[in-house]
Protein backbone atom coordinates (compact mmCIF):
# COMPACT_ATOMS: atom_id res chain seq x y z
CA UNK A 1 0.00 0.00 0.00
CA UNK A 2 2.50 2.26 1.04
CA UNK A 3 4.68 1.55 -1.81
CA UNK A 4 4.80 5.12 -3.63
CA UNK A 5 6.05 6.78 -0.31
CA UNK A 6 8.79 4.24 0.43
CA UNK A 7 10.24 4.10 -3.32
CA UNK A 8 10.76 7.96 -2.65
CA UNK A 9 14.11 9.63 -1.53
CA UNK A 10 12.19 12.58 -0.04
CA UNK A 11 10.86 9.22 2.84
CA UNK A 12 13.33 10.41 5.69
CA UNK A 13 13.90 6.37 6.42
CA UNK A 14 15.10 5.93 2.44
CA UNK A 15 17.31 9.01 2.90
CA UNK A 16 18.72 7.62 5.71
CA UNK A 17 19.13 4.41 4.81
CA UNK A 18 20.85 5.60 1.23
CA UNK A 19 22.70 7.47 3.65
CA UNK A 20 23.93 4.65 6.10
CA UNK A 21 24.96 2.69 2.57
CA UNK A 22 26.89 4.90 0.78
CA UNK A 23 28.18 7.61 3.31
CA UNK A 24 31.35 5.79 4.37
CA UNK A 25 32.31 4.82 1.02
CA UNK A 26 31.90 7.81 -0.16
CA UNK A 27 34.05 9.47 2.62
CA UNK A 28 36.83 7.42 1.59
CA UNK A 29 36.33 7.05 -2.24
CA UNK A 30 37.14 11.20 -2.07
CA UNK A 31 40.12 10.44 0.82
CA UNK A 32 42.01 7.81 -1.65
CA UNK A 33 41.53 10.71 -4.38
CA UNK A 34 42.55 13.82 -2.64
CA UNK A 35 44.03 12.65 1.00
CA UNK A 36 42.42 15.48 2.48
CA UNK A 37 39.92 14.71 5.35
CA UNK A 38 37.97 17.58 5.62
CA UNK A 39 37.49 18.00 2.09
CA UNK A 40 35.99 14.20 2.35
CA UNK A 41 33.64 15.30 4.95
CA UNK A 42 32.49 17.97 3.21
CA UNK A 43 31.96 16.17 -0.16
CA UNK A 44 29.72 13.82 2.19
CA UNK A 45 27.75 16.65 3.38
CA UNK A 46 27.03 17.65 -0.10
CA UNK A 47 26.37 15.17 -1.89
CA UNK A 48 23.45 14.13 0.58
CA UNK A 49 22.23 18.12 0.77
CA UNK A 50 21.94 17.65 -3.18
CA UNK A 51 20.16 14.27 -2.87
CA UNK A 52 17.69 16.07 -0.39
CA UNK A 53 17.14 19.03 -2.70
CA UNK A 54 16.82 16.35 -5.41
CA UNK A 55 14.78 13.70 -3.69
CA UNK A 56 11.98 14.07 -5.91
CA UNK A 57 13.90 13.79 -9.15
CA UNK A 58 16.08 11.17 -8.22
CA UNK A 59 14.60 7.72 -7.88
CA UNK A 60 16.13 5.13 -4.61
CA UNK A 61 17.74 3.53 -7.46
CA UNK A 62 19.92 6.11 -9.14
CA UNK A 63 20.40 7.72 -6.08
CA UNK A 64 23.85 6.09 -5.37
CA UNK A 65 25.56 7.26 -8.72
CA UNK A 66 23.97 10.59 -7.75
CA UNK A 67 25.60 10.99 -4.30
CA UNK A 68 28.93 9.82 -5.78
CA UNK A 69 28.94 12.02 -9.08
CA UNK A 70 28.07 15.09 -6.68
CA UNK A 71 30.65 14.15 -4.27
CA UNK A 72 33.28 13.49 -7.34
CA UNK A 73 32.33 16.70 -9.21
CA UNK A 74 32.92 19.05 -6.41
CA UNK A 75 36.23 18.67 -6.62
CA UNK A 76 36.72 18.60 -10.24
CA UNK A 77 39.63 20.76 -10.99
CA UNK A 78 39.50 22.08 -7.52
CA UNK A 79 42.21 20.41 -5.04
CA UNK A 80 45.46 19.14 -5.88
CA UNK A 81 45.70 15.61 -4.28
CA UNK A 82 47.55 15.51 -0.92
CA UNK A 83 49.23 12.24 0.64
CA UNK A 84 47.37 9.85 1.36
CA UNK A 85 47.71 9.06 5.06
CA UNK A 86 46.64 5.41 5.48
CA UNK A 87 46.90 3.51 9.07
CA UNK A 88 47.35 0.05 9.49
CA UNK A 89 43.71 -1.71 11.20
CA UNK A 90 45.37 -1.79 14.75
CA UNK A 91 43.05 -4.71 15.74
CA UNK A 92 45.45 -7.14 13.06
CA UNK A 93 48.70 -6.37 15.05
CA UNK A 94 47.69 -7.44 18.13
CA UNK A 95 45.87 -10.08 17.72
CA UNK A 96 49.20 -11.37 15.28
CA UNK A 97 51.72 -13.67 17.68
CA UNK A 98 54.86 -13.84 15.09
CA UNK A 99 58.22 -12.71 16.57
CA UNK A 100 59.27 -9.19 16.89
CA UNK A 101 61.71 -9.42 13.53
CA UNK A 102 58.79 -10.69 11.89
CA UNK A 103 56.59 -7.56 12.70
CA UNK A 104 59.27 -5.09 12.08
CA UNK A 105 59.79 -6.17 9.04
CA UNK A 106 56.31 -6.37 8.25
CA UNK A 107 55.96 -2.73 9.58
CA UNK A 108 58.81 -1.77 7.20
CA UNK A 109 56.87 -2.73 4.33
CA UNK A 110 54.06 -1.70 5.17
CA UNK A 111 55.77 1.97 5.04
CA UNK A 112 56.91 0.33 1.89
CA UNK A 113 53.63 -0.31 0.21
CA UNK A 114 52.09 3.42 1.93
CA UNK A 115 55.08 5.25 0.00
CA UNK A 116 54.69 3.63 -3.00
CA UNK A 117 50.74 4.07 -2.79
CA UNK A 118 51.34 7.88 -2.26
CA UNK A 119 52.93 8.03 -6.06
CA UNK A 120 49.98 6.10 -7.79
CA UNK A 121 48.23 7.92 -10.03
CA UNK A 122 44.88 8.92 -8.75
CA UNK A 123 42.43 6.83 -9.92
CA UNK A 124 44.77 3.75 -9.97
CA UNK A 125 45.17 4.38 -5.75
CA UNK A 126 40.85 5.13 -5.27
CA UNK A 127 40.00 1.94 -7.30
CA UNK A 128 42.76 0.17 -5.38
CA UNK A 129 42.05 1.05 -2.31
CA UNK A 130 38.23 1.14 -2.69
CA UNK A 131 38.32 -2.66 -3.57
CA UNK A 132 41.38 -3.26 -0.86
CA UNK A 133 40.11 -1.66 2.18
CA UNK A 134 36.06 -0.87 1.50
CA UNK A 135 36.00 -4.27 -0.57
CA UNK A 136 34.20 -3.40 -3.51
CA UNK A 137 33.55 -5.58 -6.30
CA UNK A 138 35.07 -4.30 -9.38
CA UNK A 139 31.64 -3.95 -10.84
CA UNK A 140 30.62 -1.19 -7.78
CA UNK A 141 33.81 0.46 -8.55
CA UNK A 142 33.42 1.28 -12.22
CA UNK A 143 29.87 2.28 -11.29
CA UNK A 144 31.13 5.04 -8.66
CA UNK A 145 33.99 6.20 -11.59
CA UNK A 146 31.26 6.35 -14.33
CA UNK A 147 33.66 3.87 -16.41
CA UNK A 148 33.60 0.17 -17.86
CA UNK A 149 34.60 -2.75 -15.29
CA UNK A 150 37.35 -3.47 -18.04
CA UNK A 151 38.50 -0.29 -17.07
CA UNK A 152 38.85 -0.90 -13.50
CA UNK A 153 40.34 -4.12 -14.18
CA UNK A 154 42.83 -2.43 -16.52
CA UNK A 155 43.59 0.22 -13.22
CA UNK A 156 43.87 -2.74 -10.64
CA UNK A 157 46.13 -4.42 -13.08
CA UNK A 158 48.54 -1.51 -13.55
CA UNK A 159 48.16 -0.52 -9.88
CA UNK A 160 49.34 -3.79 -8.50
CA UNK A 161 52.37 -3.86 -11.15
CA UNK A 162 53.44 -0.20 -10.00
CA UNK A 163 53.40 -1.09 -6.52
CA UNK A 164 55.44 -4.32 -6.63
CA UNK A 165 57.64 -2.17 -8.83
CA UNK A 166 58.27 0.18 -6.42
CA UNK A 167 58.17 -1.96 -3.36
CA UNK A 168 60.90 -4.26 -4.69
CA UNK A 169 62.78 -1.18 -5.91
CA UNK A 170 62.94 -1.87 -10.17
CA UNK B 1 48.34 -14.97 -19.63
CA UNK B 2 45.33 -13.32 -20.04
CA UNK B 3 45.09 -9.48 -19.69
CA UNK B 4 45.11 -7.54 -16.22
CA UNK B 5 45.30 -10.73 -15.13
CA UNK B 6 46.35 -9.06 -12.10
CA UNK B 7 43.28 -7.82 -11.74
CA UNK B 8 41.57 -11.07 -12.38
CA UNK B 9 44.17 -13.24 -9.95
CA UNK B 10 42.82 -10.96 -6.90
CA UNK B 11 39.90 -11.67 -7.70
CA UNK B 12 40.25 -15.20 -7.82
CA UNK B 13 39.72 -15.72 -11.41
CA UNK B 14 42.51 -16.88 -13.15
CA UNK B 15 42.82 -20.22 -14.27
CA UNK B 16 44.27 -23.35 -12.20
CA UNK B 17 46.97 -23.52 -15.35
CA UNK B 18 47.11 -19.46 -15.08
CA UNK B 19 47.77 -19.53 -11.22
CA UNK B 20 50.39 -22.31 -10.90
CA UNK B 21 52.31 -20.10 -13.80
CA UNK B 22 52.12 -17.14 -11.57
CA UNK B 23 52.66 -18.82 -8.12
CA UNK B 24 55.84 -20.22 -10.20
CA UNK B 25 57.43 -16.04 -11.06
CA UNK B 26 59.63 -14.31 -8.80
CA UNK B 27 57.39 -11.78 -8.39
CA UNK B 28 54.51 -13.24 -6.78
CA UNK B 29 55.62 -13.14 -3.30
CA UNK B 30 55.34 -9.39 -3.24
CA UNK B 31 52.06 -9.56 -4.85
CA UNK B 32 50.66 -11.78 -2.15
CA UNK B 33 52.25 -9.47 0.29
CA UNK B 34 50.62 -6.57 -1.39
CA UNK B 35 47.36 -7.89 -1.67
CA UNK B 36 47.05 -9.05 1.91
CA UNK B 37 49.21 -6.16 3.97
CA UNK B 38 46.38 -3.76 2.09
CA UNK B 39 43.94 -5.30 3.33
CA UNK B 40 44.73 -4.52 6.92
CA UNK B 41 44.82 -0.85 5.65
CA UNK B 42 42.40 1.60 6.96
CA UNK B 43 40.93 5.05 6.03
CA UNK B 44 40.74 7.81 8.85
CA UNK B 45 38.12 6.89 11.12
CA UNK B 46 35.00 8.42 10.07
CA UNK B 47 31.42 9.25 12.35
CA UNK B 48 28.62 8.10 10.47
CA UNK B 49 25.87 8.69 12.94
CA UNK B 50 27.62 12.71 13.04
CA UNK B 51 27.88 13.35 9.89
CA UNK B 52 24.41 12.54 9.61
CA UNK B 53 23.65 14.58 12.37
CA UNK B 54 25.37 17.40 10.96
CA UNK B 55 23.62 16.74 7.56
CA UNK B 56 20.17 17.13 9.53
CA UNK B 57 21.26 20.62 11.19
CA UNK B 58 22.56 21.86 7.59
CA UNK B 59 19.24 20.79 6.29
CA UNK B 60 17.17 22.78 9.09
CA UNK B 61 19.04 25.73 8.00
CA UNK B 62 18.53 25.31 4.35
CA UNK B 63 15.77 27.01 3.02
CA UNK B 64 13.03 24.68 4.33
CA UNK B 65 11.66 21.95 1.57
CA UNK B 66 8.49 22.38 -0.23
CA UNK B 67 6.71 19.43 0.95
CA UNK B 68 5.82 17.40 -2.05
CA UNK B 69 2.98 15.53 -0.77
CA UNK B 70 1.01 18.81 0.53
CA UNK B 71 1.91 22.13 -1.70
CA UNK B 72 -1.26 23.48 -1.33
CA UNK B 73 -0.86 23.88 2.43
CA UNK B 74 2.50 25.54 2.08
CA UNK B 75 0.85 27.60 -0.15
CA UNK B 76 -2.06 28.60 1.99
CA UNK B 77 1.11 29.17 4.80
CA UNK B 78 2.77 32.03 2.25
CA UNK B 79 -0.31 33.12 1.18
CA UNK B 80 -1.29 33.75 5.03
CA UNK B 81 2.12 35.99 5.50
CA UNK B 82 1.86 37.24 2.77
CA UNK B 83 -1.48 38.57 3.29
CA UNK B 84 -0.74 39.80 6.73
CA UNK B 85 2.42 41.54 5.84
CA UNK B 86 0.21 43.72 2.71
CA UNK B 87 -2.48 44.06 5.79
CA UNK B 88 0.00 45.35 8.13
CA UNK B 89 1.71 47.67 5.38
CA UNK B 90 -2.09 49.30 4.57
CA UNK B 91 -2.57 50.12 7.98
CA UNK B 92 0.65 51.64 8.71
CA UNK B 93 0.56 53.75 5.23
CA UNK B 94 -3.00 55.15 6.25
CA UNK B 95 -1.10 56.54 9.42
CA UNK B 96 1.00 58.36 7.53
CA UNK B 97 0.74 62.02 6.16
CA UNK B 98 0.21 62.69 3.06
CA UNK B 99 3.31 64.86 1.59
CA UNK B 100 3.71 66.78 -1.70
CA UNK B 101 6.54 68.36 -2.68
CA UNK B 102 7.96 70.56 -5.14
CA UNK B 103 11.27 71.07 -6.99
CA UNK B 104 13.33 73.94 -7.77
CA UNK B 105 11.63 76.09 -10.81
CA UNK B 106 8.38 74.00 -9.79
CA UNK B 107 5.09 74.93 -9.21
CA UNK B 108 2.14 72.35 -8.66
CA UNK B 109 -1.61 72.98 -7.65
CA UNK B 110 -2.76 70.49 -5.48
CA UNK B 111 -6.49 70.26 -4.63
CA UNK B 112 -7.40 68.87 -0.84
CA UNK B 113 -10.09 66.45 0.33
CA UNK B 114 -12.15 69.38 1.33
CA UNK B 115 -11.44 71.17 -2.14
CA UNK B 116 -9.57 74.03 -0.89
CA UNK B 117 -6.74 74.37 -3.42
CA UNK B 118 -2.93 74.88 -2.51
CA UNK B 119 -0.71 76.38 -5.32
CA UNK B 120 2.78 75.20 -4.06
CA UNK B 121 5.69 77.62 -5.35
CA UNK B 122 9.18 76.25 -6.49
CA UNK B 123 11.20 74.09 -3.94
CA UNK B 124 8.37 74.15 -1.01
CA UNK B 125 6.55 71.09 0.45
CA UNK B 126 3.07 70.31 2.27
CA UNK B 127 2.26 68.03 4.47
CA UNK B 128 -1.40 66.89 5.78
CA UNK B 129 -2.88 64.05 7.11
CA UNK B 130 -5.96 63.31 4.90
CA UNK B 131 -7.65 60.35 6.33
CA UNK B 132 -8.04 63.16 9.11
CA UNK B 133 -8.80 66.24 6.88
CA UNK B 134 -12.35 66.98 7.15
CA UNK B 135 -12.00 67.00 11.28
CA UNK B 136 -8.63 68.61 11.29
CA UNK B 137 -7.82 71.11 8.49
CA UNK B 138 -4.26 71.07 9.38
CA UNK B 139 -1.44 71.37 7.25
CA UNK B 140 2.48 71.58 7.01
CA UNK B 141 4.30 73.85 5.08
CA UNK B 142 8.31 74.50 4.43
CA UNK B 143 8.10 76.94 1.31
CA UNK B 144 5.61 79.25 -0.10
CA UNK B 145 1.86 78.56 -1.07
CA UNK B 146 -1.32 80.42 -1.69
CA UNK B 147 -4.55 78.68 -0.10
CA UNK B 148 -7.89 79.01 -1.19
CA UNK B 149 -9.66 77.84 1.13
CA UNK B 150 -13.36 76.33 1.11
CA UNK B 151 -15.59 77.18 4.12
CA UNK B 152 -15.88 74.99 6.79
CA UNK B 153 -13.98 74.57 9.77
CA UNK B 154 -10.74 76.21 11.23
CA UNK B 155 -8.01 75.87 8.57
CA UNK B 156 -4.51 75.60 9.98
CA UNK B 157 -1.03 76.00 8.02
CA UNK B 158 2.05 75.34 10.29
CA UNK B 159 5.14 76.64 9.50
CA UNK B 160 8.37 76.96 11.66
CA UNK B 161 7.70 80.44 12.33
CA UNK B 162 4.42 80.46 12.71
CA UNK B 163 0.59 79.16 12.26
CA UNK B 164 -1.77 80.95 9.88
CA UNK B 165 -5.43 79.80 10.54
CA UNK B 166 -8.51 80.98 8.68
CA UNK B 167 -12.07 79.98 8.45
CA UNK B 168 -12.33 80.55 4.61
CA UNK B 169 -10.23 82.78 2.47
CA UNK B 170 -7.61 83.05 0.26
CA UNK B 171 -4.05 83.74 1.17
CA UNK B 172 -0.48 83.51 0.98
CA UNK B 173 2.14 82.22 3.50
CA UNK B 174 5.80 82.68 2.56
CA UNK B 175 8.64 80.96 4.85
CA UNK B 176 12.09 80.97 3.77
CA UNK B 177 14.47 80.20 6.16
CA UNK B 178 14.39 83.86 8.19
CA UNK B 179 11.47 85.24 5.79
CA UNK B 180 7.97 85.06 7.31
CA UNK B 181 5.23 86.52 5.06
CA UNK B 182 1.52 86.79 4.78
CA UNK B 183 -0.46 88.03 2.51
CA UNK B 184 -4.46 87.89 2.97
CA UNK B 185 -6.49 88.18 -0.44
CA UNK B 186 -9.51 87.40 0.79
CA UNK B 187 -11.94 86.72 4.39
CA UNK B 188 -10.01 87.14 7.80
CA UNK B 189 -6.43 85.38 8.32
CA UNK B 190 -5.19 84.78 12.00
CA UNK B 191 -1.31 84.39 12.51
CA UNK B 192 0.22 83.39 15.67
CA UNK B 193 3.81 83.67 15.77
CA UNK B 194 6.32 84.55 18.93
CA UNK B 195 3.51 83.92 21.26
CA UNK B 196 1.72 86.97 19.20
CA UNK B 197 -1.43 87.17 17.08
CA UNK B 198 -2.20 89.52 14.54
CA UNK B 199 -5.38 89.27 12.60
CA UNK B 200 -5.25 90.28 8.75
CA UNK B 201 -8.13 91.20 6.88
CA UNK B 202 -8.73 91.83 2.81
CA UNK B 203 -5.72 93.49 1.35
CA UNK B 204 -3.36 93.48 4.50
CA UNK B 205 0.22 92.01 4.67
CA UNK B 206 2.04 90.70 7.78
CA UNK B 207 5.85 90.52 6.80
CA UNK B 208 8.53 88.89 9.54
CA UNK B 209 12.39 89.21 8.06
CA UNK B 210 15.36 88.26 10.39
CA UNK B 211 12.59 88.96 13.54
CA UNK B 212 11.66 92.38 11.99
CA UNK B 213 7.93 92.47 11.91
CA UNK B 214 6.51 94.59 9.15
CA UNK B 215 2.73 95.03 8.29
CA UNK B 216 0.97 96.70 5.63
CA UNK B 217 -2.16 97.09 4.19
CA UNK B 218 -2.52 97.78 0.23
CA UNK B 219 -1.58 95.07 -1.41
CA UNK B 220 -2.18 95.62 -4.73
CA UNK B 221 -2.69 92.62 -6.80
CA UNK B 222 -6.00 90.19 -5.71
CA UNK B 223 -3.43 87.01 -6.08
CA UNK B 224 0.39 86.60 -5.18
CA UNK B 225 2.73 87.84 -8.35
CA UNK B 226 4.33 84.02 -8.54
CA UNK B 227 1.01 82.93 -9.68
CA UNK B 228 1.06 85.39 -12.59
CA UNK B 229 5.27 84.32 -13.10
CA UNK B 230 6.65 87.13 -11.20
CA UNK B 231 8.16 87.18 -7.85
CA UNK B 232 7.52 90.18 -6.02
CA UNK B 233 9.45 91.75 -3.37
CA UNK B 234 8.17 94.28 -0.82
CA UNK B 235 11.49 95.86 1.33
CA UNK B 236 12.59 92.60 1.48
CA UNK B 237 16.59 92.21 2.10
CA UNK B 238 18.18 91.63 -1.24
CA UNK B 239 19.58 88.12 0.16
CA UNK B 240 16.06 86.94 0.35
CA UNK B 241 15.55 88.56 -3.56
CA UNK B 242 18.89 86.28 -4.75
CA UNK B 243 17.34 83.10 -2.54
CA UNK B 244 14.30 83.61 -4.54
CA UNK B 245 15.64 83.77 -8.18
CA UNK B 246 18.08 81.11 -7.36
CA UNK B 247 15.10 78.80 -6.54
CA UNK B 248 12.56 79.90 -9.42
CA UNK B 249 15.59 79.51 -12.47
CA UNK B 250 17.55 76.67 -10.24
CA UNK B 251 20.68 78.57 -10.14
CA UNK B 252 23.57 79.16 -7.78
CA UNK B 253 23.65 82.92 -6.78
CA UNK B 254 26.78 84.16 -5.28
CA UNK B 255 27.67 88.33 -4.47
CA UNK B 256 30.69 89.52 -4.16
CA UNK B 257 30.85 93.65 -2.93
CA UNK B 258 26.98 93.65 -2.32
CA UNK B 259 25.65 94.32 0.38
CA UNK B 260 22.85 91.41 0.72
CA UNK B 261 20.98 93.41 3.93
CA UNK B 262 19.95 96.31 1.57
CA UNK B 263 16.01 96.45 1.04
CA UNK B 264 14.61 95.59 -2.46
CA UNK B 265 11.22 96.36 -3.30
CA UNK B 266 10.28 95.15 -6.94
CA UNK B 267 9.64 92.06 -9.08
CA UNK B 268 11.18 90.11 -11.08
CA UNK B 269 10.14 87.68 -14.16
CA UNK B 270 9.85 83.52 -13.39
CA UNK B 271 10.08 83.12 -16.75
CA UNK B 272 12.56 85.89 -18.41
CA UNK B 273 16.11 85.19 -16.98
CA UNK B 274 17.97 88.01 -18.92
CA UNK B 275 14.91 90.46 -17.64
CA UNK B 276 15.12 89.33 -13.81
CA UNK B 277 18.36 89.60 -13.48
CA UNK B 278 17.80 93.52 -14.47
CA UNK B 279 15.15 94.11 -12.65
CA UNK B 280 17.07 92.89 -9.79
CA UNK B 281 20.32 94.53 -10.34
CA UNK B 282 19.00 97.80 -11.85
CA UNK B 283 17.63 99.21 -9.19
CA UNK B 284 19.91 97.83 -7.00
CA UNK B 285 22.88 99.40 -8.75
CA UNK B 286 24.37 96.42 -8.90
CA UNK B 287 26.05 93.90 -12.08
CA UNK B 288 25.87 90.48 -12.78
CA UNK B 289 27.77 87.85 -14.50
CA UNK B 290 26.13 84.65 -15.77
CA UNK B 291 28.60 81.62 -15.70
CA UNK B 292 26.91 78.26 -17.06
CA UNK B 293 24.57 77.04 -14.09
CA UNK B 294 25.88 79.70 -11.70
CA UNK B 295 24.90 83.29 -11.36
CA UNK B 296 27.59 85.88 -9.64
CA UNK B 297 25.94 89.49 -8.62
CA UNK B 298 29.09 92.07 -7.98
CA UNK B 299 29.31 95.77 -6.93
CA UNK B 300 32.23 98.10 -7.91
Amino acid sequence: MDTEKTDNVCNEQVYSDIFKANSKTIYNYIYYKFGNEEKAYDAVQEAFVKLWENCGKVSPTRAKSFVYTVAKNLYLNVIKAEKVRLKYAEKSLKTTHETPEFLLEEEEFGKKLQRALDDLPENQRTTFLLNRIDGKKYAEIAEMEGVSIKAIEKRMHLALKSLREKIDGI
Amino acid sequence: MQENYLAKWLNGELTEAELLEFKKSSEYETYLRIAETSQQLEAPIYDEEKAFEALKNRQLLEEPKVVKLQPFKSFLRVAAVAALIMIGAFFYLQTLDESISTGVAENKEIKLPDNSVVSLNADSQITYDEGNWQEERDLKLNGEAFFKVAKGERFTVHTEQGKVSVLGTQFNVKQRSKLFIVDCFEGLVQVDFDGKTKKLSKGMSLSLIDGQLLESDNLEHLKPAWLAKESSFKSVPLKYVFEEFGRQYNMEVTTKNVDTQKLFTGTFSNTHKELALKSISVPSQIKFKLEGGKVLFYGE
